[in-house]
């Protein structure tokens, strides 16, 4: 069989690009196939995406309880109480908070725990499963797990007491100081195993002869781990580090399943005060507000990391 | 004396079978449109003289027998089965009344089942209820007796964890898909938007026709009712008291407390037998510190002073209730809740109450059923108490409070269906007497207890209850009375008191702003009251 040269390839594509009238029957078929086979999924991402966050969207501008007919279109006042509300401020400085904690334990960690992997350590099979076991694990049910290790008469603290550091022992969740980064350590600990497949994965595809190059430069495990690995993971960092900023901006069920937000807020994160407002206290325009507020902090956050990322590559 | 303290000789009184005329007056839940007086009488018909006939055409109701009717949900109407025929139900109590038989005898009545549904087209009825799913209650079984009893009713019966049923229920409400059949709070907030839009069926009918008013006490009708009519059928009467261990008090020589001092230095004693939470409470999860709230602030103010901020001008600031809000610091203080109550949950802590390493746990007797399960015969090991009266020489006040209210969706084609199904559930003998020996739940209105074996824990919580019922009793849980808004405020404020990073003159002042905020929003609960005539 012809193989068609490859310059005539990209030819065909710039053709396709200049626009209808060089569209070749054949091309246009080709791509109308290739719509065909997207709409399904296009459909079901209109509908069940696109429309229900256009929907917040719009309904950030009303005053409404979520079941009466009746709505009052209040236009930004929502966004107006949204800046005043001291309560948003604060969650909105408890998310930051645990964001930090948490991409920087999965990249930490993750990359460690990779590092660690790809060197075929024995039973890494074990040590993957392990790892990855709380990502397909229900949170809620690792949110009860940790409720019991950070219990006053839990694990955590009978496990400090038998090693002689009883003097570290706490309420841990209800101590204010360290409540928040001890439920995101918690909260890493369900994710950080994505990050370290991602991670690993991304280890097994960097070439072997720039270790051995190293290695015959007289280069030892750390600097080739800082010289060659982690530029060459530049791409899967980003991805990681994107994972666990949406993951953590949008955290949820394991807050509410230990502490409700508790004790006095200092576990509120913008995702439980979304949650208190608009079904517990029957206020879905503000509640509406606050989702778009978390929704464009994702946005931004994504934006500058993939544009960082971009200026780093150039 | 009316309302929430006023709501006296309920379980267990004569307040389950008043006659034929009942005006039940007092608090419930309130729409937010428009404020309505607090007293309110409202009209009713003469159902001896009434008679019409079965309006609604899709009802599987079909050959039913008319003997006596009832105002209607606008254009629908009720009929009824009668077992009996030419005996209608008013004459069947007033015989049962003559002979002297009194409630229990109306409960046997019930028993017998003289309304039932007749086999007929299949009827498909959807019911949701707050628990985890999977869960197995009293009420399950229950349900499978009345499809076995009426096999053309197909109940599909649906659990969903509490954090999960609001925001479940709204959408599916409003997209009208919702279940025919719901169980939900019964307080201002979301069960009044719920009302107001018109996706509960007014039960005032089947209330006075099928003999409910006859059975549910008039405080459980106040808080489901507004408008004159009724909304939910309550579906369980719930109260607090202090459980303690028999045997850790034997061994430290103590009995049980009878003066606040009593407990204080029963606390004292316990934490020096090596107890660090005497009494034990899940400060993490908010609401158990909030049933102490109820229960301070209630024997404080006293049922009359809780009514006057409910329904009159008092404010939540007021000393009585700053003075209890100290009360309960002190007793964090004096470490009765352990060196840092605010990171337990409350299961831990009852499970650890069932494992003897916590002497007391202020609670109610739903904890009766897993510590059943968890000790088995252990179970006599532990016993209850009313918590002494914090100032010497004051009444005790039983907290009272209703579980859940049963709601039947507007927009069901077969409300007489729904209707049928809620008398078999509360108001049939068998059924309640099942819903007692489960533990579960207990019902509202008069308990017939001869017949049922229950723990003697068990018997000695609602002798409890039933001891100080005279004196009035006040909310269990003011969380599910008071608005969302408050409730809120009020659970991180009680963390706070606790925390002592809030006053107790802070914490009142508090919460009585968001109370006049809320009250500005009408988000409060107002008069209920059902009248049968």
């Amino acid at each position: 069989m012809a193989v068609q040269p490859y310059s005539r390839s990209i030819e065909s594509l710039r053709a396709a690009q200049r626009g209808r009238s060089g569209l070749s029957r054949s091309v246009l078929q080709r791509y109308l196939v290739a719509y065909l086979f997207i709409l399904p999924v296009l459909l079901l991402y209109v509908v069940f995406v696109l429309r229900p966050t256009l929907q917040t969207f719009w309904l950030a501008f009303y005053d409404w309880n979520g079941i009466s007919v009746d709505r009052e279109w209040v236009g930004l006042a929502n966004f107006q109480r949204l800046l005043a509300d001291p309560i948003f401020w604060q969650a909105l400085q408890h998310s930051l908070i645990w964001t930090v904690v948490v991409v920087a334990f999965n990249l930490a960690v993750g990359l460690a725990a990779a590092a660690l992997l790809a060197g075929n350590i024995r039973g890494r099979l074990l040590f993957q499963l392990g790892y990855f076991l709380p990502v397909v694990q229900a949170s809620i049910v690792t949110a009860m797990i940790w409720r019991w290790i950070y219990a006053p008469t839990g694990v955590l603290n009978t496990g400090l007491e038998t090693l002689g550091l009883g003097f570290l022992t706490r309420g841990w969740l209800g101590d204010f100081t360290v409540v928040l980064p001890a439920l995101a350590i918690a909260s890493s600990w369900m994710t950080f195993g994505l990050s370290v497949v991602i991670l690993l994965a991304g280890m097994q595809g960097i070439d072997p002869t720039l270790y051995d190059a190293a290695r015959v430069d007289g280069a030892g495990a750390g600097r080739m781990f800082f010289d060659i690995t982690i530029p060459s993971l530049r791409n899967t960092i980003t991805i990681v580090i994107l994972l666990a900023l949406v993951d953590a901006f949008k955290v949820f069920d394991i807050i509410w399943a230990t502490t409700e937000g508790g004790p006095i807020r200092t576990t509120e994160v913008l995702s439980t005060y979304l949650f208190k407002e608009g079904f517990q206290q029957n206020q879905y325009g503000y509640g509406s507000a606050i989702a778009v507020a978390l929704s464009l902090i994702i946005l931004v956050a994504s934006i500058l990391n993939l544009t960082l990322r971009e200026r780093g590559d150039d | 004396m009316n309302g929430v303290g006023g709501r006296k000789s309920e379980v267990g009184s004569e307040a389950a079978f008043r006659g034929d005329a009942c005006v039940a007056r007092g608090p419930g839940i309130a729409p937010n449109h428009e404020h309505r007086p607090v007293w309110k009488r409202i009209g009713g018909v003469d159902r001896d003289h009434a008679e019409i006939e079965e309006i609604n055409p899709q009802s599987p109701v079909r050959r039913r027998h008319i003997e006596e009717d009832a105002t209607v949900n606008d254009e629908r109407s009720l009929t009824l089965v009668r077992g009996t025929r030419g005996m209608t139900r008013r004459r069947l109590l007033r015989r049962g009344a003559a002979l002297g038989l009194g409630a229990s005898a109306l409960a046997s009545l019930r028993g017998n089942r003289v309304f039932a549904v007749q086999e007929g087209e299949p009827v498909a009825l959807t019911i949701w209820l707050e628990g985890e799913p999977g869960a197995v209650t009293a009420f399950s079984e229950i349900i499978d007796e009345y499809m076995q009893e009426n096999p053309n009713v197909d109940v599909t019966l649906t659990f969903f964890g509490s954090d999960l049923f609001n925001p479940t229920l709204v959408p599916a409400l409003n997209a009208g898909e919702g279940p025919d059949i719901w169980a939900g709070g019964t307080g201002p907030g979301q069960p009044a938007a719920i009302i107001e839009a018109g996706h509960a069926l007014d039960l005032s009918p089947y209330f006075c026709a099928l003999g409910w008013n006859e059975i549910i006490p008039e405080g459980i009708v106040n808080y489901t009712s507004s408008d004159g009519k009724l909304w939910a059928v309550g579906d369980s009467v719930e109260s607090t008291v202090m459980f303690y261990n028999k045997e850790i008090f034997e061994q430290n020589g103590l009995g049980v407390p009878v003066t606040w001092d009593e407990l204080m230095t029963a606390c004292g004693t316990l934490q020096s037998a090596g107890f660090a939470m005497p009494i034990g409470l899940g400060g993490a999860d908010k609401y158990p510190i909030s049933w102490w709230q109820s229960l301070l602030w209630g024997r404080y103010a006293g049922p009359e002073g809780i009514d006057n901020v409910m329904f009159g001008d008092g404010r939540w600031d007021e000393e009585a209730f700053v003075q209890a809000t100290a009360k309960l610091k002190e007793l964090n203080d004096a470490g009765c809740f352990g060196p840092n109550a605010l990171a337990e949950i409350q299961n831990n802590v009852e499970a650890r109450f069932w494992r003897g390493e916590i002497p007391m746990v202020h609670t109610g007797p739903w904890i009766i059923g897993p510590g059943i399960d968890a000790v088995g015969e252990g179970i006599n090991k532990f016993s209850a108490f009313q918590v002494p009266p914090p100032v010497a020489g004051t009444p005790i006040y039983p907290t009272e409070d209703i579980g859940t209210g049963w709601y039947v969706n507007a927009a069901y084609e077969h409300p007489d269906v729904a209707a049928d199904l809620l008398d078999f559930v509360f108001f049939r003998d068998e059924s309640r007497q099942k819903m007692l020996e489960s533990g579960d739940n207990v019902p509202v209105g008069e308990l017939d207890l001869e017949n049922v074996e229950l723990p003697v824990i068990v018997q000695e919580v609602f002798a409890l209850s039933n001891e100080y019922r005279q004196n009035g009793t006040i909310h269990a849980f003011l969380d599910t009375v008071t608005p969302a808004s408050m409730t809120d405020v009020s659970y991180d404020g009680l963390q706070a008191v606790l925390a002592g990073q809030m006053s107790p003159e802070d914490f009142t002042a508090t919460v009585q702003s968001a109370w006049e905020a809320a009250k500005a929003e009408n988000e409060h609960l107002l008069p209920g009251g059902v009248t049968c005539s």
